[in-house]
C-alpha cells in the first residue's frame, strides 16, 4: 500500500518522462506487479493521448510576419495615448501659449463675453422666479442618512444575502426557482441606483478601500439587475463566477474585520514596490 | 544560456532591436499559450502582445537569476487570468468564445478530411474544449504549461510561484478530471493524491 501511494506520486513525472533512473527503475518495478497502479498508469496516458489530439488553429505564416509590426503599431498607439492623457506641464504651457492658433484665442475671447454678458444681464434684470419642484433623489437613503460608513454598512448588509444567495446557489441540486431570482434583482437594482451618491460621499482618503468595495458590488450587482427574467442559469453561473474569482465576499468580511465599516479602520497601506514575486 | 544573458542585458538598456529578438523568439509560445488558455485567435493575439509590452515596460523588475521564459509565461498567465476576468463581466464575449471554439478559429476543416470524419473530430474538439473547462484555473494552468508548452515541472513551479510538489498535485487532479469528463475508464479506484503525499 505504501509501495502504491510512492508510485501515484511518481505517476505525474513518469507520463512526462521526468524521472530519475532510480525512481523509474522501481516505478516500472511496481506497476509490473500491481495491476491498479498500472490501470491507473495506463487510464492516464490513454488521457493524455486524447488530449495530444486537441486542435491548435495555425494562424498561417502572413500572421506570424506581421505580428511584429502590429505590435509596434500598438506600441506605438499606446505610448501616443499616455503622452496625449498625462502632457507634462511644460508641454501643456506650449500648447496654450505657443503651439495654439490665433482662432483659439478669439473663440477663447467671445466665450468670456458671452459669460460675462449672461452675468451682467442676469444680475440687472434678474429671472422671473418660477416655483421649482424639489429633486427627488434617485433612490431613498438608507438608515444613517448623513453618515456615509453607516450608510455603507447598510449598503454591504444588504448587498451580502444577495451574493450568498448566488454564490450557495447550487443549480444542479436545487430547483431553479429556489434563487427567487426576481427579489434578487429587485434589490440589486436599489442598491445600483444608491452606489453612485454612496460612493462620491466616502471622499476621505482613508475610505479609499471602502469606496472600492463598493464599486466592486455596484458591478456584480448590475449584472444582477439585468439578469433576465426567465431564470438564466448560465447566466446566473457567469456572475457567480464573477463575485468568486473577484473575492468579494472576502472583501467584505475583510472590510468587516478591519473596523472600516465601524469607522475606525486603518490608513491605507502604503503601496508597494513592484517587484518580481508580485503579479506583473 | 550565454545568448540569453546577452539578450538580457541588451534588454535591460532598453535596446529595441533586441526586444525584436526576444519577440521573435517567443511569439509563437505567448500566442498558443495564451490560445490555450482564452480559447480564441483574437483575443490570444491581443493576450500575447500584451506579455511582450510589459515585459518591454517593465524589464527592470526582471531578475537576472530568474529564467526568461519562465518570467514571459508568468506574465502570459496573469495577462491571461486577467482577459478571462474581464470576459467574465461580459457575458456576450464567452458567447462568440464558445462559437469562435465550435467553429474552430481561424481554420477550416481540411479538405481532406471527409464529413464523417470532420463532424467526429469536432466533436472530440468540443469534449476536450468542455473537459478543460472542468477544471480549475490553476490546475488548468499547469496543465497547458507541461502538456502543450513542455515547460519542466520546476520551470512550472518558478513560473506560477508555487511548489513542485503544488505542479504535481495540481497536474495529477487536473489529469484525473480529463479522465473522468473524457470517459475514460480504469479498472480500480485508487485514493487521492494530496501534497503530503507527493
Amino acid at each position: 500500500m505504501k509501495a502504491c501511494k510512492k508510485c501515484r506520486g511518481l505517476l505525474v513525472q513518469a507520463l512526462y518522462g521526468e524521472l530519475d533512473s532510480k525512481d523509474k527503475t522501481f516505478f516500472e518495478d511496481h506497476l509490473a506487479r500491481c495491476t491498479a497502479c498500472a490501470a491507473e498508469s495506463r487510464a492516464m496516458t490513454e488521457t493524455l493521448k486524447t488530449m495530444n489530439r486537441k486542435a491548435r488553429p495555425e494562424p498561417g505564416q502572413e500572421f506570424w510576419e506581421g505580428y511584429w509590426d502590429r505590435l509596434s503599431r500598438r506600441m506605438e498607439k499606446e505610448d501616443a495615448a499616455m503622452e496625449t492623457s498625462s502632457p507634462s506641464a511644460r508641454k501643456r504651457l506650449g500648447r496654450i501659449f505657443g503651439l495654439s492658433p490665433h482662432w483659439v484665442f478669439q473663440a477663447a475671447a467671445a466665450f468670456v463675453l458671452v459669460v460675462l454678458g449672461v452675468f451682467i444681464g442676469r444680475t440687472i434684470f434678474p429671472p422671473h422666479q418660477t416655483p421649482v419642484a424639489v429633486a427627488q433623489p434617485t433612490a431613498p437613503l438608507g438608515p444613517g442618512e448623513s453618515d456615509p460608513i453607516l450608510r455603507a454598512r447598510d449598503y454591504i448588509d444588504r448587498s451580502k444575502p444577495v451574493l450568498l444567495a448566488l454564490v450557495n446557489y447550487d443549480p444542479a441540486s436545487e430547483d431553479s426557482y429556489a434563487l427567487d431570482l426576481p427579489l434578487q434583482k429587485q434589490i440589486s437594482q436599489d442598491l445600483v441606483t444608491r452606489a453612485g451618491a454612496l460612493k462620491s460621499d466616502l471622499k476621505d482618503p482613508a475610505q479609499r478601500r471602502l469606496r472600492e468595495l463598493i464599486t466592486d458590488l455596484e458591478t456584480v450587482l448590475l449584472q444582477i439587475a439585468n439578469l433576465e427574467a426567465g431564470n438564466d442559469l448560465e447566466a446566473v453561473e457567469l456572475v457567480k463566477q464573477g463575485v468568486q474569482s473577484g473575492g468579494l465576499l472576502l472583501k467584505i468580511n475583510l472590510s468587516e474585520m478591519s473596523g472600516e465599516l465601524s469607522g475606525t479602520g486603518r490608513q491605507p497601506a502604503p503601496v508597494k514596490s513592484p517587484s518580481q514575486k508580485t503579479k506583473i | 544560456m550565454t545568448e540569453e544573458k546577452e539578450l538580457i542585458d541588451r534588454l535591460s538598456r532598453g535596446d529595441m532591436a533586441a526586444f525584436r529578438e526576444l519577440v521573435e523568439t517567443y511569439k509563437k509560445k505567448m500566442y498558443y499559450f495564451a490560445l490555450d488558455m482564452v480559447g480564441n485567435p483574437a483575443d490570444a493575439e491581443d493576450v500575447s502582445q500584451e506579455v511582450f509590452l510589459k515585459a518591454f515596460r517593465s524589464f527592470k523588475t526582471f531578475k537576472r537569476d530568474a529564467k526568461l521564459s519562465s518570467w514571459l509565461y508568468r506574465i502570459a498567465y496573469n495577462a491571461s487570468i486577467d482577459h478571462l476576468r474581464r470576459r467574465s463581466l461580459a457575458p456576450q464575449a464567452v458567447e462568440d468564445t464558445v462559437l469562435d471554439a465550435l467553429s474552430g478559429g481561424f481554420s477550416e476543416s481540411p479538405s481532406s478530411q471527409n464529413p464523417a470524419q470532420a463532424a467526429e473530430n469536432s466533436l472530440l474538439q468540443a469534449r476536450i474544449e468542455k473537459a478543460l473547462e472542468k477544471v480549475s484555473s490553476q490546475e488548468r494552468s499547469v496543465f497547458l504549461l507541461r502538456h502543450y508548452n513542455e515547460l519542466m515541472l520546476n520551470e512550472i513551479a518558478e513560473t506560477m510561484q508555487i511548489s513542485i510538489g503544488s505542479v504535481k498535485s495540481y497536474l495529477f487532479r487536473c489529469i484525473r478530471k480529463l479522465q473522468k469528463e473524457l470517459d475514460i475508464p480504469r479498472t480500480s479506484a485508487p485514493r487521492e493524491v494530496n501534497n503530503e503525499s507527493l
